[in-house]
């Protein structure tokens, strides 16, 4: 049976020809792929074909109980994970009507923002590594390292952390944490300046990355653009001020816009978040030893939890976009239906196979890095 | 007019056969030369398959710098020696794997990267992905863990090195001599209509290395393909479905 979207490609006529880009081609991101068809080099049609990483995450949550689905919920998304672990917390708190602690709120969103600066990195050198300047990619993963080490030692783990649970966080932070983080963000402000000569004033990306796959404000919106995409376009939307969880509202940070909506502002957007990320994090640097209190709720028997009959949604700002737990329960120990609401699968399917076409073949990777779609998120 | 008649050969000449001389002391000797560079200098093939594809990076970049072992990355199957699963199959991901594995050159090596690839790890009860990667094709070696570190790449890395420098990383041979096996495995899960543009019973010849496993039951069923191919469907042959499209 053909899904409802199902277009068949039309066999080509002689002077056009079909590409099927991926999955493993080196330029695109993660396990995907893109059938593209072409004139010389501009391409005229492109599919989005996903579909490689799928699991069945909503399904797999079903037969999970409550809590077994704090150790799944993180692998949705790979370079992002902590805000899916956020969004989840929140729907299940929302069911059971949990309060957390206000030392769990400021670790965790120590946590959210940390994972924001990595994953723009991350972004940030794979998106150099499309237009040839791989010099930065090496930078971007090194310095995201030195992030990884502050999560191996709140969390044990430096990918797939499960720290944050429905009720608050799962230890505490080990002692001297906050001034090793604020050492990690020293350095990182101390070597902007090598990024920005690197990248950001380079003569090649102006030359390749501006006015690349370009979208209006009414296009973005019109196709369900969300997050740095968005802001890309000029309109100042972001939840942790429009709709604000946790102690977002006593924070003090400044939402980066840009008009241009093409790659380069795109990625000018992921730097002045970063820039605010930092911000973020030494207000709760200093704000964070003065907060006393539990790191988590009293939970019931976690092998024999029945969540209250009800249903809930929790969305977050993930480094991608907006990001949100539709979870629904039954009054059981297991949830009886979970829909995760991705930023990714709007950005890879409907906005990338628009912006690709007229594009030329050679900014098909730089397009979809720059949208910083993520392929495990939008399969699920 | 029997001059005009084009000679077909019985045989057509895929591969050079191997004499059996070939395989003598001398070549004995020569293929351990061989493994004792080959493993100096590894290739793998960058395909990130699951999300273990998240710390190849940082094992390939500045940090941790597996280019100083000698392993590299490399683009085309055809030219790559290691295929590096990172992480969960789903089945069609399974497919593409497949292709890349029976494209690359002999002796190829397989390593299983993270828990998925050993048992289903986190997706034991998912209805769409791979358990076992090594009932499909054979692996040299496995990763255990969600998510492995760096080091334990590094790690898995030198371990196969120093197998193939000893002579003993040949799952790649297993591949010809239980061919029906994998085939079969494959087929349960693709369907019947499943096959891939290798001969990879013809490397099976030219490599010596067909055994009791290469043909049986399954491999029949791929001669009726290529019979097929060639416009000379069996009466029985099954009828392929408009949007079945096995191959991208």
């Amino acid at each position: 049976m053909r899904p409802q979207n199902y277009r068949p490609v039309a066999h080509p006529p002689s002077h056009e020809y079909e590409l099927y880009f991926g999955p493993n081609h080196p330029g695109i991101e993660g396990n995907y792929a893109i059938r593209v068809r072409l004139k010389g080099d501009v391409i005229q049609e492109a599919i989005a074909d996903g579909g490689y990483l799928h699991r069945g995450f909503e399904k797999i949550m079903e037969s999970r109980l409550w809590i077994q689905n704090v150790a799944l919920v993180p692998r949705i998304c790979v370079p992002d994970p902590v805000p899916m672990e956020d969004s989840y917390a929140r729907s299940v708190e929302a069911l059971g009507g949990l309060e957390v602690p206000e030392r769990a709120q400021w670790i965790r969103v120590l946590m959210l923002e940390v994972s924001r600066i990595c994953a723009h990195l991350f972004t940030f050198g794979g998106n150099a590594a499309t237009i040839g300047l791989y010099t930065n990619m090496f930078w971007g993963v090194s310095m995201r390292d030195l992030f990884l080490d502050i999560f191996e030692e709140i969390t044990g783990a430096r990918i797939y952390h499960m720290y944050i649970t429905p009720g608050g966080v799962r230890r505490d932070l080990p002692p001297g944490i906050l001034d090793k983080l604020s050492a990690v963000i020293d350095e990182l402000e101390r070597r902007a300046p090598e990024f920005d000569d690197l990248f950001f004033d380079s003569t090649v990306v102006m030359n390749r990355a501006a006015g690349c796959g370009t979208m209006t404000q009414e296009q973005a919106l019109s196709w369900g653009v969300t997050g740095p995409n968005l802001r890309a376009c000029g309109l100042p939307f972001d939840l942790r001020r429009d709709d604000p969880y946790l102690v977002y509202p006593e924070l003090d940070f400044d939402i980066p816009t840009e008009t241009a909506g093409d790659a380069l502002a795109r990625m000018r957007v992921r730097k002045a978040e970063v820039q605010q990320s930092i911000r973020i994090l030494r207000q709760v640097i200093a704000r964070l030893p003065s907060v006393k209190g539990p790191i988590r709720c009293p939970l019931p028997n976690p092998l024999a939890w029945n969540v209250p009959a009800g249903e809930a949604y929790a969305r977050a700002e993930s480094s991608k976009g907006e990001l949100g737990f539709f979870v629904v329960s039954n009054g059981g120990d297991k949830p009886w239906r979970v829909h995760v609401r991705g930023p990714s699968q709007m950005h890879a399917v409907q906005v990338l196979e628009n912006l690709l076409t007229g594009a030329r073949i050679e900014d098909i990777a730089q397009i979809m890095f720059s949208l910083d779609a993520c392929p495990p998120e939008v399969d699920r | 007019m029997s001059d005009t008649t084009p000679v077909i050969p019985d045989q057509p000449e895929v591969c050079r056969t191997v004499d059996a001389e070939e395989r003598g002391v001398w070549r004995r000797v020569m293929d351990r030369f061989a493994d004792h560079c080959r493993a100096r200098s590894l290739f793998v093939l960058h395909y990130c398959t699951g999300c273990g594809a998240i710390e190849l990076p940082p094992t390939i970049t500045s940090r941790f710098d597996m280019e100083r072992v000698g392993v590299s990355p490399m683009v085309t199957p055809r030219q790559a020696d290691i295929l590096l699963i990172t992480g969960y199959l789903s089945v069609k991901t399974l497919k593409r794997v497949i292709l890349s594995y029976e494209q690359m050159q002999s002796p190829k090596y397989v390593l299983g990267f993270g828990s998925c690839t050993i048992n289903g790890g986190m997706y034991w009860n998912s209805y769409a992905t791979v358990k076992r990667l090594d009932q499909y094709i054979p692996a040299d070696g496995f990763i255990a863990g969600c998510m492995p570190r760096p080091e334990a790449v590094q790690q898995v890395f030198l371990d196969l090195m120093k197998k193939i420098d000893a002579g003993q990383a040949n799952a790649w041979q297993d591949y010809y001599l239980n061919y029906d096996r994998y085939l079969g495995n494959q087929m349960a899960l693709f369907g019947e209509e499943w096959h891939t543009p290798v001969d990879v019973i013809a490397e099976a010849e030219h490599y010596g290395y067909v055994g009791d496993g290469t043909r049986g039951r399954f491999t029949e069923i791929l001669d009726r393909h290529a019979a097929y191919a060639l416009r000379d469907a069996p009466e029985d042959y099954p009828e392929r479905g408009a949007n079945e499209r096995l191959l991208p």
